[in-house]
């Protein structure tokens, strides 16, 4: 092979894996907010359909005229550390009201391709008055306003709808603004990723949701179970940021120790540019420009992070679970020390608040967990511990 | 051009007023006297020509009714007349009966235009392939009796004629409106879709029969309408004037109108079906018509059924998930629910690896594998100078100038170090004598390379360090291997004994810098 085609081939393999990793962190990539990615992933989209099929059982769907690619991600142990969140500067998750209206608004946008802002509102407060099961929505009062806005901005954040005239914040202030919406009827579709569709289950049983038929439910054949295992270990490596060993089924577990399993893993691991961890006690992989994540750790971009790996040195060089109220104390003490510092917790109740921030950093990357009153480091913590050796050496 | 006509200011103001009911309905009571050939009523008789008229209308007072007829006589549409022929008992009977009514023609055209008005809101356009026979029909008897110069003729002309202007207003009317509903049906969103297929599924078989037979038809048509042409169409309306028998009115040259109504409709009928060359004949155009609208019909049903399918189910999921989410337990349950319905959450990893992650065996716990490296910043620096400032710790930078530092300061040794070996010609190992540490050590490198090197043909052995800039040349003592010289080193740490190689250590001309830095750190890892 002449060195020309070797680096072509080396370039192909480069750009699946960024796209692979793209797709990860954003399952729904518009050419309107990153073109540069769309038209990676529409130029490869041959390969990478084939890879998400293959390695976890995820389909693909990229529309190259509509401008769009969507991963449709099963979730198959649905988190609530991914919540939606509104396109302001604080960031804030959604509330259930937000996902309400969300739900009421694209259900109301099916029905025309061109709306307004008011129309839909009134449709909303409509749709909300027949069901009896949701509160209705009053858009005089200005709280429930923002709440429409929020879950509008994300619709248009994903291109379901686009706004020709006005800007939806404008609503903000006044019931009566005026903003000319085009709504991508197809795409509002394209937002539900749940097998089932949720019309036809029976209330309260959410996990039927996510229970996808190719599995073969409750009585799956051998071929079926084995293919349950490979996508839904590999799903969790490549969504979650540890997988340890004993979260996983004996199914998993045994797949995952098997050497086709482990050849697997680390052939879906390369392909997307991930460094894969095995250790003892599980699975990680490391996006070294983590282009695959949606936050950061270690890392100091916000004061909870700072103090999450403070408390992650304290948690492992303890080596045993030590009880909520001294990872408090620690907090309230860091926060003594240093009274220039995470100005938003130096207040009544903030040691204990930082704390709290702090831990759900660690537990949302599978460092730390709390059992009641006592919270203890898992075993990848370690890889963040303090090394005597390096340490002397500095 | 003629002047747009206008509708007189007022002559519909009957119909858009609170008491439209009324006026309208009294206006009709006066429509069905003229059937009647009753054109003059009192206020009596109006009433009760309200009260047996086909719709219901409240009873009116006799103040209301009296109000209302002069309303109307106020816009122009009755006029009243003073019955002073009547005989009256009383004054109070006088005053009621006295007083006439009759429709002016102005009131008659707004009967008229509302009747008309209400016929074409209920009718349904049609296209319908009778008419096109009847004018067909119709222009062939006119050329008949065109052939037939006998006068008597007229009167059947004027009155077939007459027919055909009927049937092309017909057809005009129909067609107008019925491309209308047509265009309203392909724009349908609202409708059910069960009656929109059946809509569509009449509408298209009945287009595709009118669509088959229309071409023929229009063939014969403009091939009648040719032959009557050539007879001459001013001789055609000339002798249906003849027939027409107007009536002399005093001051108005009635003939004249008539004439150019008939030229203007005459025209129209040419348009529609033999224009001059190089136009479109309209019935060509609704041909046309026809078929695109079957084309679009079946697609656009298509495409509603598709939709529908599709949309209405997902406006239920949407629905039924916005009632779970009201009547999720908690925030966190909602969140769940967001992640297994929408599946557009990120996924979430470690950026930190190793630097060479395969020095690690795989299987070994975490707690015994080498942590990775965390920049000290976010431990120590960070927590005091870079905490609460914005911005991102700089981790890459941080790293580099450490190394360059290192690299630097071993560099700085090494010079040194060279500079204690570097002899100033060749020299017996013995020479060296007293030595530090750090120095003996890159002494043993030296000798060690220079003894991997095979001897050259005059026993010299060369090597250069790997970052090529100090060279050595060893040599077997003179009086060889075997003499048993054995040089004695001491170092802070002890003694080394060994053959007393005759050694020349020379730096080569330095590299560039940056070069030089980190190769020496390279050998200086290596080493």
């Amino acid at each position: 092979m002449s060195s020309l085609a070797n680096q072509l081939v080396r370039a192909e393999k480069e750009e699946i894996a960024r796209a692979i990793r793209t797709l990860l962190r954003r399952p729904l990539v518009s050419q309107h907010d990153d073109p540069a990615a769309f038209d990676l992933i529409r130029k490869r989209r041959q390969p990478l359909i084939q890879w998400f099929d293959y390695f976890c059982g995820w389909r693909l769907v990229v529309e190259p005229r509509q401008g769009y690619a969507r991963l449709i991600k099963v979730r198959t142990e649905p988190s609530a550390t991914r919540p939606a969140r509104r396109r302001r500067a604080t960031r804030a998750p959604f509330d259930r009201r937000r996902y309400t209206l969300l739900c009421l608004c694209a259900a109301e946008l099916l029905t025309s391709p061109v709306t307004t802002i008011g129309m839909l509102a009134r449709r909303v407060v409509h749709a909300a008055a027949v069901e009896s099961e949701v509160p209705a929505f009053d858009p005089v009062r200005s709280e429930e306003r923002a709440a429409f806005v929020d879950a509008l901005t994300l619709l248009e954040q994903h291109g379901a709808i686009i706004a020709m005239d006005g800007a939806t914040d404008a609503y903000l202030d006044d019931e009566e603004a005026k903003v000319l919406y085009r709504v991508d009827t197809t795409r509002v579709i394209r937002l539900l990723a749940a097998p089932v569709p949720p019309s036809r289950i029976a209330s309260g049983s959410w996990d039927a949701l996510t229970t996808e038929a190719r599995y073969g439910g409750d009585e799956p054949t051998e071929t079926q179970r084995n293919l349950w295992a490979r996508h839904s270990l590999i799903r969790r490596l490549l969504d979650e940021p540890v997988v340890y060993g004993d979260e996983l089924t004996p199914d998993q577990w045994a797949y995952a120790a098997s050497l086709p399993g482990r050849r697997l893993i680390r052939r879906a691991a390369e392909e997307a540019g991930f460094v894969l961890e095995e250790r003892a006690e599980g699975f990680l992989l490391v996006d070294t420009d983590a282009t695959a994540t949606d936050t950061r750790f270690p890392d100091d971009g916000s004061h909870a992070k700072v103090a999450a790996l403070l408390m992650l040195d304290l948690l492992v060089s303890v080596g045993r679970p030590v009880t909520a109220a001294r990872l408090d104390a620690e907090a309230t003490q860091l926060l003594r020390r240093f009274p220039q510092w995470a100005r938003a917790y130096q207040s009544d109740e903030g040691g204990p608040r930082l704390a709290a921030d702090a831990l759900a950093v660690l537990t949302m990357f599978g460092l730390a967990r709390r059992t009641g009153d006592r919270v203890a480091a898992l075993p990848a913590a370690a890889r963040y511990r303090v090394d005597p050796a390096v340490q002397e050496d500095s | 051009m003629a002047e747009q006509p206008r509708v007189p200011p007022e002559m519909f103001r009957f119909a858009t007023t609170e008491r439209a009911d009324l006026h309208t309905a009294v206006l009709h009571a006066f429509g069905e006297a003229a059937e009647r050939l009753e054109t003059v009523l009192t206020a009596d008789e109006v009433r009760d020509g309200l009260r047996t008229a086909e719709w219901a209308v409240a009873p009116v007072g006799e103040q209301e009714l009296a109000g209302a007829l002069r309303q109307l006589a106020g816009w122009g549409l009755l006029d009243v007349v003073f019955n002073h022929a009547g005989s009256f008992a009383t004054a109070e009977e006088y005053e009621r009966k006295n007083l006439q009514y009759t429709l002016t023609r102005r009131g008659e055209a707004a009967l008229a235009g509302a009747r008309h008005a209400m016929a074409v809101l209920n009718s349904a356009g049609a296209l319908q392939t009778g008419v096109l026979d009847a004018i067909a029909e119709r222009l062939g008897e006119l050329e008949r009796l065109l052939s037939d110069p006998d006068p008597r003729r007229d009167r059947r002309i004027f009155a077939a004629l007459l027919e055909l202007e009927c049937h092309l207003d017909a057809l005009r009317d129909n067609t107008g409106r019925f491309n209308g509903e047509l265009q309203r049906l392909l724009r349908v969103e609202a409708a059910e879709l069960s009656t929109y297929h059946e809509v569509k599924g009449a509408t298209v078989a009945y287009l595709q029969e009118f669509a088959g037979t229309l071409e023929q038809r229009g063939d014969t048509v403009a091939a009648a309408l040719r032959a009557v042409a050539g007879h001459g169409v001013d001789v055609l309306h000339a002798r249906a004037l003849n027939g027409a028998e107007l009536p002399e009115a005093p001051g108005t040259d009635g003939a004249t109108a008539w004439l150019a109504a008939r030229a203007a409709r005459w025209e129209a009928l040419r348009l529609w079906f033999a224009p001059d060359d190089g136009e479109v004949a309209r019935v060509r155009l609704l041909h046309d018509l026809a078929r695109r609208a079957i084309v679009s019909l079946l697609e656009v049903l298509d495409r509603i059924t598709d939709s529908r399918r599709r949309s209405s189910s997902a406006a239920a999921d949407f629905r039924t998930l916005a009632r779970w989410f009201a009547g999720a337990p908690s925030e966190d349950d909602a969140h769940r629910l967001w992640d297994a319905a929408f599946g557009l959450g990120s996924a979430r990893h470690a950026h930190l690896g190793h630097a060479d992650a395969e020095l690690i065996p795989a299987g070994v716990p975490w707690s015994e594998a080498e942590p990775v490296e965390v920049s000290a910043l976010l431990r120590t620096r960070g927590r005091n100078e870079r905490m609460g400032r914005t911005g991102r710790v700089r981790d890459v930078d941080r790293l580099r100038a450490e190394r360059r530092a290192r690299a630097e300061k071993e560099r700085a040794e090494l010079e040194a170090a060279w500079s204690a070996l570097a002899t100033t010609g060749a020299m017996r190992l013995s020479q060296m004598g007293e030595l530090d540490h750090d120095t003996f050590g890159r002494l043993l490198d030296l000798l060690g390379r220079a003894l991997a090197e095979r001897p050259d043909s005059t026993g010299f052995r060369r090597a250069v360090t790997s970052d090529g800039r100090v060279e050595i040349v060893l040599r077997a003592p003179d009086d060889g291997p075997n003499d048993g010289a054995v040089a004695v080193l001491r170092t802070s740490e002890g003694w080394f004994r060994g053959p007393d190689y005759l050694i020349d250590v020379r730096s080569i001309e330095a590299p560039h810098d940056r070069e030089a830095g980190e190769g020496l750190h390279r050998w200086v890892v290596g080493a």
